[in-house]
């Protein structure tokens, strides 16, 4: 019997949903190579990151300056930033035109989403005293909105 | 954000960012000159400090509305592209940006600015990925 989702012809992608993991990663090498990165590249990132969160400002209440500062900092971006990058390699390797356009649309309208969220946040912030919001939650503003958009337009094209 | 291009689509765009723009101004003053001399409170502070916002959030819109209006698949591609360039390189300066900030190690960055930073990296990826399809 033929998978409900490929008689309804709703793309590539999905024809490898209710395979076994070795044919989907097959039917689309870009959705294999990005499983990878994120599994061994970003998510070590992430733990490392926790790992220094916990033990190092939490457990050992560490208040780096200088160098170390700056190695501490980047070492805590460095785990969205890879996250970013495996994105946008996804992204350009991917050959399936309709996946990508879900994910390109998507992300346009959580790019349109995020910076209207921030001028009026900003705008707040700088005239009537609204709190203040970290700049480094920016990506997750981003991250949330995308979610929301990929569902929705995940849904559309049903 | 868009180059050169004289499509019809990107005539009403180029139109309607005139009027955004010419409109972002006397916005800003008057929320600028009131919060100096006025001191408003309660909603009406809200409602002055959403008004510079206005037209950039209307700026994002007319950048939709010519993302769909525009005809001409490879000039889409192009401005599609550069915008991903440029939320891509938004997202990592911010976030590097707000853990060295957490540090004491920069300045904070005002929200307000990352739509402009925003802008000024589409506006360096554009020339770049059309140099790509030369």
């Amino acid at each position: 019997m033929k998978n409900p989702l490929e008689v309804h012809g709703v793309g590539p992608y999905r024809e490898g949903q209710g395979k076994g993991m070795k044919e989907r990663r097959v039917s689309s090498p870009a959705n294999y190579r990005f499983e990878d990165r994120f599994l061994f590249v970003v998510v070590p990132l992430f733990m490392l990151d926790a790992a220094l969160g916990f033990f190092g400002f939490h457990y050992h209440h560490l208040q780096p300056v200088g160098a170390l500062a700056i190695v501490c900092a980047v070492l805590q971006s460095l785990p969205i930033v890879a996250c970013i990058v495996v994105f946008g390699l996804y992204l350009g390797e991917e050959k399936d035109e309709f996946q990508k356009g879900i994910l390109v649309q998507s992300m346009l309208w959580s790019t349109g989403a995020t910076l209207a969220v921030t001028t009026f946040w900003g705008s707040m912030e700088k005239y009537s005293q609204a709190p203040r919001m970290d700049v480094a939650l920016v990506q997750f503003v981003f991250c949330i909105v995308y979610i929301v958009a990929l569902a929705v337009n995940g849904w559309r094209y049903r | 954000m868009i180059c050169g291009e004289s499509s019809a689509a990107y005539r009403r765009y180029y139109r309607r960012f005139i009027l955004t723009t010419l409109a972002y101004v006397p916005f800003v003053l008057l929320a600028v000159w009131e919060f100096k001399h006025g001191h408003p409170a309660g909603v009406g502070a809200y409602v002055l400090a959403i008004l510079p916002a206005l037209p950039i959030l209307g700026a994002l819109v007319i950048a939709g509305m010519y993302l769909s209006e525009e005809t001409d698949e490879f000039q889409r591609a192009i401005l599609t592209q550069a915008m991903l360039y440029g939320i891509g390189l938004t997202l990592a300066v911010t976030t590097v940006w707000g853990f060295l900030e957490n540090f004491e190690l920069v300045p904070r960055m005002d929200l307000f600015l990352v739509f402009p930073l925003f802008s000024f990296l589409v506006g360096i990826a554009s020339p770049v990925v059309k140099a790509r399809y030369r």
